[in-house]
């Protein structure tokens, strides 16, 4: 009897065929972007998304063309980051056209298409079976949308990922190997044993890690204009043995912004000094082109 | 998956699939030589696997006779067979087949919302026939 591998094809079902044409239209979508960056951290709640959004209307705001994608599925935030919830992605005549934030940058995020608390559901062939499906279909539904959408020419894609540190490395690998790591940690030991984590996830993995942002790096004092420590230790982000690109101050104006859908350069004011968390994301900024252009 | 006729030695050609019964597929294998026939009836656990990677399962045959700008499902593919049918357009609004057919080339996650957008912007602009003027007009209320 004839083993599987002496019969040529897949049986007639035609799998394979389906699961290649779908990489391969995934591929010509992302051929006008010219760099791809996963930002992710593993920990939760170090404001990754956050600094993804105003990194990327930093970039936007010195004439890059900059897209945002949104993979957390779940737990999506740069809808509202961004100002465009209730703004559904829409056929068009190339392909499927996200919308814009009012810099001009393209969000692909489920919170586009989810209303106000509700959740994505993944239901599994029988009750109580949800959680065994949950990530094949999670990754199938990001590469249906990412072999979808018409990005058109753009200098970046920012990739928020989710929190996880084996999520990272799971979701760098979906991405693909020209995809660029940018990791975001905080100043206290816990956030950087997860990071470090991540970081370990990431080693088996050919994508080049550039390095990592220290968000969340003291706070912003609008009485002295002074940074001063948020965290009762400010360690340093010693030991990840990875470059730091910058830290990052806390600015509570931030979170007012964040809520509302607005960049922080929104607040730029021509008068006044250029507040400290903009000045840093604007180092961040050139910091993660430099090292981009030093990978081509 | 592959199969294999015992007697002949020959490799089993896909011949149909459908529905059997919900969450469950019969796919009929026929050996083209001595023409012996048989059907895998998968479980709802096998039919969610194959269902999870967003792929189609059947003869080619299936997929090509769909209409442009008909759902899927017309098609008889199983897996896009089980989504539920495509709501009527609600007051009296309908869709071009070309408009349709953009709107279900897009992802199924995306694409409750979007046409909610786009019958939103036809119903304001007293539209009843949703077609290509519309998707335009919708692309520009939505940014794009």
């Amino acid at each position: 009897m004839r083993t599987h591998s002496q019969i040529a094809g897949d049986g007639g079902s035609g799998v394979a065929e389906q699961l290649a044409d779908l990489e391969a239209r995934i591929a010509r979508r992302l051929t006008g972007v010219r760099f791809l960056v996963a930002i992710g951290s593993g920990k939760g709640g170090v404001g990754k998304s956050t600094l993804t959004r105003q990194l990327a209307a930093v970039l936007a705001a010195r004439g890059r063309r900059v897209g945002i994608l949104d993979a957390d599925l779940n737990g999506p935030s740069q809808a509202l980051l961004g100002g465009v919830r209730g703004r559904p992605p829409m056929p068009g005549e190339e392909g499927l056209l996200v919308p814009r934030s009012a810099e001009g940058v393209q969000i692909l995020s489920a919170g586009s298409v989810l209303g106000d608390g509700a959740v994505l559901s993944w239901p599994g062939a029988e009750a109580g079976q949800s959680h065994v499906w949950r990530a094949t279909r999670e990754f199938a539904s990001l590469a249906e949308l990412l072999a979808a959408v018409h990005w058109g020419a753009l200098d970046l894609l920012l990739v928020d990922l989710p929190p996880g540190p084996e999520r990272t490395a799971q979701f760098v690998e979906f991405l693909g190997p020209r995809t660029a790591v940018l990791l975001v940690s905080i100043p206290s030991a816990l956030a950087r044993g997860v990071v470090a984590r991540s970081i370990d996830g990431l080693r088996a993995l050919p994508n080049r890690v550039l390095g990592y942002v220290e968000n969340m790096s003291g706070y912003a004092c609008s009485g002295c204009g002074t940074i001063r420590p948020l965290f009762p230790e400010e360690a340093e982000a010693e030991g990840l043995g990875i470059d730091c690109l910058g830290r990052v101050p806390f600015d509570p104006e931030l979170a007012r912004l964040c809520d509302r859908g607005v960049a922080l350069g929104e607040l730029s004011d021509p008068g006044a000094p250029e507040r400290p968390v903009l000045t840093a994301l604007g180092a961040v900024a050139t910091e993660l082109l430099t090292r981009l252009e030093e990978a081509r | 998956m592959k199969f294999l006729c015992v007697p002949c030695d020959a490799p089993m050609r896909l011949r149909a699939t459908e529905e059997s019964e919900p969450g469950s597929l019969s796919v009929v294998y026929s050996c083209p030589q001595c023409g012996y026939e048989m059907a895998m009836l998968t479980n709802a656990q096998e039919t969610q696997m194959v269902r999870s990677l967003g792929v189609r399962i059947g003869p080619a045959a299936a997929a090509a006779i769909a209409a442009p700008g008909e759902p899927a499902a017309a098609a008889n593919c199983p897996f896009s067979g089980m989504l539920p049918a495509a709501e009527a357009a609600p007051d009296g609004l309908s869709w071009t087949p070309a408009a349709l057919a953009r709107l279900e080339a897009i992802p199924e996650m995306v694409r409750p919302m979007a046409r909610a957008g786009i019958e939103m912007v036809a119903k304001e602009s007293g539209q009843r026939v949703i077609d290509e003027t519309v998707l335009a007009a919708a692309r520009t209320r939505f940014g794009m």
